[in-house]
């Protein structure tokens, strides 16, 4: 690769280091794996520049995160499982919200839980919409590009989380000091 | 508590992700339910607090060089590159995350032409309907409640058959995203097998005939109608897809009057 086209990419791609960090560490939950999350998705960037090149109406931020996303997705399937977490079953968790759900009830229990943690213990793909719409911006149409799925399954995720986050809120609120 | 399916829409009109059509009807709504109204209020609330105390992180300067090396060292150990052609990067960036289809889903990215991309999107979005929950956004087997589902969703209202009579019932619709614009798709099953029809209008008018071809084990049919692209896919034996197909043409045609009831054998 010649030398000029490696400044081209760092001129694209280098502007949303930020934001690459920011959704590997919600998505890691841990600083050096987020870091590592980021090398590694930077060098498959490259890797893979000329295709991005090809696209038109694409967001270089909605592209590198797509690929920051599924760094750190293979990662973890790597590493320990997610502790204190349910696996992600996308039928169990469309029950109606309102119902008891097994995770609900462990948010009730323990009250007072920072509204950071709350979005920590939320199933990664209920993290990474709330992460890439209320921390990056991006809009439905980017996080479905992102996620991989469609739009309606975006928005009925991102609204399921947001009602976890919020009966956290209201947890907290109720037992705070 | 509020109205049933209600929450997720009143996100996506605070998120200013609803159509103007929709948008509307939820505001008549939320002027005249108080619960909602709440629930609306809630909601801001969250976001506020979001905002407050969700930090977005910086990457540290030492991680922006620590990049910057490997890119460097990277770009140096690498002969020019070898994937010189436009790729689909939803494709790839997929293909990352799905183990199981990766293999394919690599050796599609790479294939060229905007008509190869298109098969290879709708083959994409059948794959990935097959997995958990990814199937139906409204599941269904009523015509009458799959086909006003769409409203609002879409630029137009796709025409929906039920042909379980024919041993083809219908399961249900979902919005997906195909070649650069938002799609209709509905699945049909028979026994184990399900079928996927996405359609879209066409600006393109003259009638196309049935076109077959088959990748990894999947047959692809496509057609236009002067209204609409149509894909089916499925891995149903071939025999039986374009009996299946055969039976959605007849419909559409039927359905959209004589004048456009050419082109079928």
């Amino acid at each position: 690769m010649e030398s000029s086209e490696l400044a081209r990419f760092e001129a694209v791609v280098l502007p949303h280091l930020d934001a690459a960090y920011t959704l590997a560490r919600y998505l890691t939950r841990n600083e050096h794996d987020a870091e590592d999350v980021v090398q590694d998705a930077s060098l498959r960037a490259l890797k893979y520049f000329d295709g991005f090149r090809g696209e038109e109406g694409t967001s270089a931020r909605a592209w590198l995160l797509a690929i920051v996303r599924n760094t750190a997705f293979s990662s973890r399937r790597r590493q320990r499982p997610d502790e204190g977490m349910l696996e992600f079953d996308e039928a169990q968790h469309s029950g109606a919200v309102a119902d008891e759900h097994p995770e609900a009830a462990l948010l009730r229990g323990a009250a007072k839980e920072s509204l950071g943690r709350a979005l920590d213990r939320l199933a990664p793909e209920f993290r990474e919409v709330i992460v890439l719409r209320e921390l990056e911006g991006l809009s439905y149409k980017e996080i479905s590009d992102v996620a991989g799925v469609p739009v309606g399954t975006v928005m009925s995720r991102l609204s399921r989380a947001r009602t976890r986050l919020q009966q956290a809120l209201r947890d907290e609120e109720e037992g705070g000091p | 508590m509020t109205h049933p399916g209600f929450e997720a829409q009143l996100d996506a009109y605070l998120d200013g992700e609803l159509a103007p059509v929709d948008a509307r009807e939820l505001e008549a709504h939320l002027a005249q339910c108080p619960e909602c109204a709440r629930f609306r209020q809630e909601r801001l609330e969250l976001r506020a607090a979001i905002k407050a105390r969700v930090p977005a992180f910086q990457a540290s300067d030492a991680l922006r060089e620590r990049v910057q090396t490997a890119l460097r060292g990277a770009s140096r150990a690498r002969a020019p590159s070898r994937f010189g052609a436009p790729v689909v990067w939803r494709s790839l960036a997929l293909a990352a995350s799905l183990a199981v289809v990766a293999l394919g889903s690599w050796r599609l990215a790479l294939r060229r032409g905007a008509g190869e991309r298109l098969a290879d999107a709708v083959l994409t979005s059948h794959i990935r309907s097959l997995m958990p929950g990814h199937l139906t956004d409204v599941p269904s087997s009523d015509q009458h409640t799959v086909k006003p589902w769409f409203n609002g969703k879409l630029d137009f209202s796709p025409p929906v058959f039920d042909f379980a009579g024919r041993g083809y019932p219908l399961i249900g619709g979902r919005l997906d995203y195909v070649g650069g614009r938002s799609v209709a798709a509905l699945v049909y099953g028979r026994r184990q097998h399900l079928i996927n029809v996405l359609l879209w209008p066409t600006g393109r008018g003259p009638t196309v005939a049935p076109a077959t071809e088959t990748r990894q084990g999947y047959h692809l049919l496509r057609w236009t109608t002067p209204a609409y692209v149509y894909w089916v896919v499925s891995d149903l034996g071939l025999a039986e897809l374009q009996d299946f197909a055969q039976l959605v043409q007849q419909a559409d045609s039927a359905a959209s009057g004589p004048a456009a009831a050419h082109g079928l054998r």
